[in-house]
């Protein structure tokens, strides 16, 4: 008997806030984090806003020492440190208990401005800082900060899936889990805005230049955010033996590739309604149980149109509520699986549902599904979906604890 | 854990298939991005027949020559196994470097030419799944599909991530990648990252592993991963622990190169030679290669008839595998 898969800890950074009671906040109370990028160079880009993180300082470290970390890593440490204590695995000193935690990671561009920081001092021939930037860009070098500050080593697992990664990691995690690993497996993604990607966008003219608008017939783009999250999934005895609350259950996970194109969907959506079917199919439940919907909801014409048919045909006539929290922290790649994961188990715990902001004329076929403000359910089961270049899609279900 | 190693596929600067791993290859001496130091290194033919066919299919017309090296290892070893079932194929890559030719070529373009400039065509090749999402495509194949980066040894984190799925029944199948494409500035960071305190050749181009639940022959039977180590010296500590996973009889195939070879295996451990004839960096290729190699040992040779294959990365953690023939 496989044994359920229980969420013990959350803890997550994003543009409304730096940890997860301030995201929460500013989502029920209908907040977009919208803003003029300052962090990067996006001058010449037809759109130079976005949802931009505060970094906060880290105890311990000066201005100078903090400035050699990546973006990314200044964005996960936090995160993973909300996490792990709220799971319990933090001793006194702030060191994690284990001497080992598997990690299930997601990012698209890892601690990218430190790449092209030594690109641009390849070019300009400055060899002083290349050491740093090489040592601070690669993803195994934010997990080993992380392993480094929180005193701990095991086996990491960087998925780049594209911005699907975030559900494939916490995906992945249950798959760990449920294949015979013992101990908690930390899953999540971080993102940090970057020059490469913003303007990566910026170029398929596919940033809204002005409000993201997901699941509106007049949508014209997605913002670009960033932000980090973490999960600390563990086997439910593990959890009751070390008197760790639990916080939900993950029940399942679908994923599956979409062929047809590198970076549009199908437009009837049918790779993933798979992998939405296949979620509901592993957690043995019909989608009438499910209470609330995280939708990927970028704000792109082609993804919400084909994103929306599957919603209809899955969820159509029934009780479930969605939303797209894009509109109010942006997207943000390959952290935004593992944001929207937390926001899905937060809806479970509380019954409150992050409302459809920036809502004025809404798509058809799923009008009457979208969550406005101040709603309130008692959800047993609840789900994210997200899909990403490549043709990646991931699908999650979430029980109520 | 013990599942068959039914095939292989090899991509590598001596040509196409798992023999070329043991020809002699052509060294160049490539000239570094900044233009003050010249390294050697040894270099797919781009223009091979076999990686150009690839460029036929409508979708790959643009795609990065990674691309091409995982989608002709794949084909190699999806073709040496004709009973799979692609449906039920999953696919993991690993990848050290990634995208690096069109990353560079992107941000050189929009950083001299100006971001209104900059190439949406070329932007969605820079992406990490870019390449696997074109090999899933192209061969139809319908398991599970993560690209993974990190360390060079996060060939192992793909050997781990294909147990998964066979365990769970995921995958009946599951195809493991490693692969990486050079570029000139890679000599810059390999520099600055001081890989080059040793003499080491740089390479690229791709291995395949296709595994199976079940299968005749030779079997990957543990993978140890996750031994962390944050600075050179405390590398010989992580080895160790990662080694104490596997019967102390067991060989061990030497497959260090560069500053790894620093790492010291500890006296009392059978050490079989790595029969590679070109000893290099290739970082995830490079590791897939001699997991190849092992695979080949194994099949041809009366003894031994085990080893550990040590993935000692260059850059944060030590892994390794267990191949043994029934």
């Amino acid at each position: 008997m496989i044994s359920r898969v229980a969420v013990t800890g959350l803890g997550c950074v994003t543009a409304l806030g730096g940890d997860v009671s301030a995201t929460w906040e500013g989502l029920l109370a209908g907040r977009t984090a919208r803003g003029p990028i300052t962090a990067i160079p996006v001058g010449g880009c037809r759109v130079t806003e976005g949802a931009q993180a505060d970094l906060t300082d880290w105890p311990g470290y000066t201005q100078r020492e903090l400035g050699r970390f990546s973006r990314a890593s200044r964005l996960a440490l936090p995160a993973v440190r909300e996490a792990l204590a709220g799971a319990g695995l933090l001793d006194a000193e702030g060191r994690c208990v284990l001497d080992r935690l598997e990690m299930v990671v997601s990012t698209t561009a890892c601690g990218m401005e430190k790449g092209e920081g030594f690109l641009k001092s390849v070019w300009a021939g400055d060899f002083r800082e290349q050491p740093a930037r090489v040592a601070r860009y690669q993803a195994q070098q934010q997990i080993a900060e992380i392993q480094r500050h929180f005193g701990f080593d095991g086996p990491a697992t960087m998925i780049a899936n594209a911005c699907a990664g975030g559900g494939n990691a916490i995906g992945h995690a249950l798959d760990l889990l449920r294949a015979g690993e013992v101990g908690p497996v930390l899953a999540g993604g971080y993102e940090a805005l970057c020059e490469l990607v913003f303007t990566g966008f910026d170029s398929m003219q596919s940033l809204a230049p002005e409000a993201c608008r997901p699941f509106d017939v007049n949508r014209n783009g997605l913002m670009l955010g960033e932000g980090a999250a973490f999960l600390v999934l563990e086997r439910e005895e593990s959890a009751r033996s070390r008197g760790a609350r639990v916080l939900g259950y993950v029940a399942g996970y679908g994923s599956t590739t979409d062929t047809g194109h590198l970076t549009q969907p199908a437009q009837d959506g049918g790779p993933l309604e798979q992998a939405v079917r296949t979620a509901l199919e592993q957690a043995g439940l019909s989608p009438s149980r499910v209470g609330y919907l995280n939708a990927h909801g970028t704000g792109t014409p082609l993804n919400d149109g084909a994103e929306a048919a599957v919603l209809a045909r899955v969820f159509g006539g029934g009780p479930t509520r969605i939303s797209s929290t894009k509109a109010a922290l942006g997207h943000t790649l390959g952290a935004a699986g593992a944001i929207e994961a937390i926001l899905t188990l937060q809806a479970l715990q509380t019954g409150c549902l992050p409302p459809q902001i920036h809502l004025q004329t809404p798509e058809p076929v799923i009008a009457d599904m979208l969550a406005g403000m101040d709603e309130q359910v008692s959800i047993e089961a609840a789900m994210s979906v997200n899909l990403g270049f490549g043709g990646s899609n991931a699908a999650l279900l979430f029980l109520r604890a | 854990m013990s599942w068959s190693v039914l095939s292989y596929g090899v991509v590598s600067p001596g040509g196409m298939g798992v023999d070329a791993l043991s020809r002699p290859w052509l060294p160049t001496a490539t000239q570094s991005a900044d233009g003050t130091r010249r390294h050697t290194t040894f270099l797919v033919d781009r223009e091979a027949p076999d990686l150009k066919r690839s460029q036929r299919e409508p979708r790959l017309r643009r795609a990065s020559p990674l691309s091409s090296y995982l989608l002709e290892a794949a084909r190699q070893a999806l073709e040496a196994a004709p009973g799979v079932d692609r449906k039920k194929t999953g696919v993991v890559a690993s990848l050290f470097l990634g995208c690096l030719v069109y990353s560079i070529r992107f941000y050189r373009q929009l950083t001299e030419d100006g971001r209104r400039f900059a190439s949406p065509l070329l932007f969605p090749e820079t992406v990490f799944n870019s390449p696997l999402s074109h090999v899933v495509t192209t061969l139809g194949l319908g398991g599970p599909v993560y690209s993974q980066v990190g360390d060079t040894s996060s060939w192992a984190t793909a050997l781990r991530t294909a147990d998964c799925w066979l365990t769970n029944g995921s995958a009946e199948h599951v195809l493991v990648l490693g692969a990486e494409e050079f570029e000139p500035h890679a000599l810059d960071a390999f520099h600055a990252a001081g890989f080059f305190r040793k003499p080491t050749a740089v390479s690229e181009g791709a291995g395949a592993l296709l595994l199976s639940r079940e299968g005749p022959g030779v079997a990957l039977m543990g993978v140890a991963d996750g031994y962390a180590f944050h600075s050179r010296n405390a590398a010989n500590g992580a080895a160790t622990r990662c080694l104490r996973n596997f019967s102390e009889e067991i060989p061990i195939l030497d497959t260090a190169v560069g500053w790894t070879r620093t790492i010291k295996i500890p006296p009392d451990r059978p050490v079989v030679e790595n029969l590679v004839a070109n000893p290099c960096l290739a970082g995830t290729a490079a590791f897939a290669w001699d997991t190849i190699l092992a695979a080949e040992i194994l099949k041809n040779s009366a003894t031994p008839k085990s080893l550990v294959i040590p993935y000692w990365g260059h850059t944060h953690q030590c892994a390794a595998a267990h191949l043994a023939r029934p």
